[in-house]
């Protein structure tokens, strides 16, 4: 006879909601809406429209780096055709912007959701792939979109399916919301989508989802036997990573006014990883550094007469010693290195103090 | 449709394409067997050896010490990344250590840039002399340089198959495709046979490089990454057998160059590779999970 009795309540408690928390550390929250506030309201002020311009796509790429942080830190897939995803992003946002008048915010809605639906499409045969076939296959797929999207061109405003008119002379840009259309304006507007989705990465990795995501990455046949259908969050990773990212293309469709598909190049899907991974894949503000690294640097050297080539270089060195050394990127290194440096400092100095004391 | 008589012509440089690629895509296998690296970075050595060779013939260097440069530039370049990053990384999963070969391709790829500057415009060319000589087949004008990509492709697979069988070295490459711990215990030099995989590959980087730059284009960027497709040969040989991926490699360069004589298809020839790579992986896996040993999970 087994003896049953609490196990209702067991089960009660086991269903049962967790009330809301609060938030784990309200000191590092506050600065994360301190700078959040910075950056939509201080920042425009500053900045020319030639920094403007590069902080709305770094403010773009931190959601496309984003995503590919969640697949690489949180599940372990190493993609290497992010690059071609924000691709279809940007094409679907830049064909309904130019075929419709729908709103803004549901032009991106289904950029990312068209996006979504390709990656995931993409992700259902490749799922049965591993670890380095799986990174090869999307590096595969990857340039077949290119050169399919290479030979239908992106939209211009032309008619018919691929919205593209090869003797169009007077190409109409395209068009931005009506309350961003300046540079400063577009600018917050990036900022604020991309904080939704940093809100609803955020809300995956604390929820079902990105519990579910820890487990596959710790071990898979442990998170089968746990009773986590693997296949099935593998793809919501590939799904809301695709998503995402179509809607930062389709942002990015917006903010450039123009596309075209020499502007996407192979070798942005790799520096895509490398600064991924180097500004930190564990981390959400590594997707912020990445960003950064990525769209920032090359304006402020570009500036200073520094070819931007050194940077590339430096990108190289950058993945061969985050790999090597510092598996959690810039972002968890740079605190402890300053950190260590601090002690070390205050170490001399106290040291130096005491040999004077012992000197006198 | 085209006629027969249009094909011929692709078919043969389609040949010398695939050759050349088979070249490449044996020499990744070879190394990826060896080692355990997946050496993603094989295109850019190629391309910084061939803008070398370029740059010496411009100075009024003799041709063949040129291409020597070229081929020993590959070697040592590749030698060296073997030396210092393959021990620290030895414990980690291949996709970690494929993807720190994407570091090396950044750092070339910047550092081509830089030296042989793109902004001029003018078009670089280092025609090889074999151009210009050839001969006849059916009426089909067919060059040196086409004859020697078919044959590297085919020699290289031949002499590396007879190596890997019959040598020394070779045995112990195959003891250590298979297991790296018990061949080291067996006493094989592990690190010195690592080593002469190494500098193998990297020579054949650099052959593939002076080859392709007169077959396709002198470009640090599409010579950089035509390894792609060579990679799509190998991974259709799921990596392992090289004459799997020699066959592979032949019918990529065909289908790529036949597809040009078929106007609906000409714009989307580059796909080739990608796409029969993507559908043999996925022909492969439709049953079981492609996964050769164990360690090859992401870590």
């Amino acid at each position: 006879m087994i003896d049953t009795t609490g196990a209702a309540e067991t089960a009660a408690a086991g269903r049962r909601r967790p009330a809301p928390r609060v938030p784990d550390n309200p000191v590092k929250l506050a600065v994360a809406a301190v700078f959040v506030l910075f950056v939509i309201f201080g920042l425009p002020e500053f900045m020319n429209l030639y920094y403007t311009g590069y902080l709305t796509l770094a403010a773009i790429y931190a959601v496309v780096a984003l995503g590919l942080g969640v697949l690489v830190g949180r599940v372990g897939l190493f993609s290497l055709g992010q690059g071609a995803v924000i691709q279809i992003g940007a094409w679907t946002g830049a064909r309904l912007l130019y075929a419709t008048a729908q709103p803004y915010p549901v032009v991106l809605i289904e950029a990312g959701l068209v996006t979504m639906l390709i990656g995931t499409a993409i992700g259902l045969p490749a799922l049965r792939m591993r670890g380095l076939y799986l990174a090869l296959i999307t590096l595969m797929l990857a340039g077949a979109i290119t050169v399919i999207l290479a030979t239908v061109n992106f939209p211009n405003g032309g008619g018919g399916f691929s919205g593209y008119d090869g003797s169009s002379v007077h190409i109409p840009p395209i068009r931005r919301p009506s309350i961003a259309g300046t540079d400063p304006a577009y600018f917050r507007f990036a900022v604020v989508v991309g904080l939704v989705m940093f809100a609803l990465v955020f809300l995956h990795l604390r929820t079902r989802p990105g519990r579910a995501w820890a487990a596959i990455r710790q071990s898979e046949p442990a998170a089968l036997a746990a009773g986590i259908n693997v296949t099935f969050y593998k793809l919501w990773a590939f799904a809301l990573a695709s998503f995402i990212t179509g809607v930062a293309g389709a942002v990015l469709a917006g903010q450039s006014h123009y596309l075209y598909s020499i502007n996407f190049t192979t070798q942005d899907s790799i520096i895509l990883l490398a600064v991924a991974l180097m500004g930190g894949v564990f981390n959400l503000w590594g997707a912020v550094v990445a960003a950064l690294l990525m769209q920032l640097l090359p304006a402020v050297l570009q500036n200073l007469g520094v070819a931007y080539d050194w940077l590339t270089i430096v990108f190289g060195i950058g993945v061969l010693q985050v790999l090597t050394t510092a598996p959690t990127g810039i972002v968890d290194q740079l605190p402890r290195d300053i950190a260590r440096l601090v002690l070390f400092i205050s170490g001399a100095s106290r040291r130096s103090t005491a040999n004077q004391g012992s000197a006198k | 449709m085209p006629s027969w008589s249009e094909l011929e012509p692709f078919i043969i440089s389609g040949l010398a394409l695939g050759g050349v690629y088979a070249l490449s895509g044996v020499g990744l296998v070879v190394l990826y067997r060896a080692t355990g690296v997946l050496y993603l970075a094989f295109g850019a050595v190629g391309a910084f050896g061939a803008l070398i060779a370029w740059s010496m013939v411009q100075g009024g260097i003799p041709q063949w010490l040129a291409w020597i440069v070229c081929i020993l530039f590959g070697g040592v370049v590749t030698l060296g990344y073997g030396t210092v990053f393959g021990p620290p990384l030895a414990g980690r999963g291949p996709l970690v250590r494929a993807v720190a070969t994407l570091g090396l391709t950044l750092i070339l790829s910047g550092a081509m840039d830089l030296l042989w500057t793109t902004s001029g415009g003018q078009a670089r060319s280092l025609p090889l002399p074999t151009d210009n000589g050839g001969f006849t087949v059916a009426g089909i004008q067919v060059t040196w340089t086409q004859v020697i990509g078919l044959a590297a492709g085919v020699a290289l697979t031949v002499g590396t198959g007879a190596f890997l069988r019959y040598t020394r070295l070779g045995t112990a490459m195959r003891a250590m495709a298979n297991d790296r711990e018990i061949t080291a215990t067996l006493g094989v030099p592990v690190r010195r046979v690592e080593a002469a995989a190494w500098f193998g590959c990297g020579v054949l980087a650099g052959i593939a490089g002076l080859l392709l730059q007169d077959l396709v284009s002198l470009d640090a960027t599409t010579l950089t990454y035509l390894v792609i497709s060579s990679l799509a040969a190998a991974l259709i040989a799921r990596l392992r057998s090289i004459t799997v991926t020699f066959v592979a490699a032949l019918v990529i360069g065909m289908i790529h160059d036949m597809a040009t004589t078929f106007t609906a298809l000409s714009n989307y020839r580059d796909m080739t590779p990608f796409v029969l790579a993507a559908i043999a992986l996925i022909w492969v896996s439709r049953r079981q999970t492609v996964m050769s040993r164990s360690g090859e999970e992401a870590s």
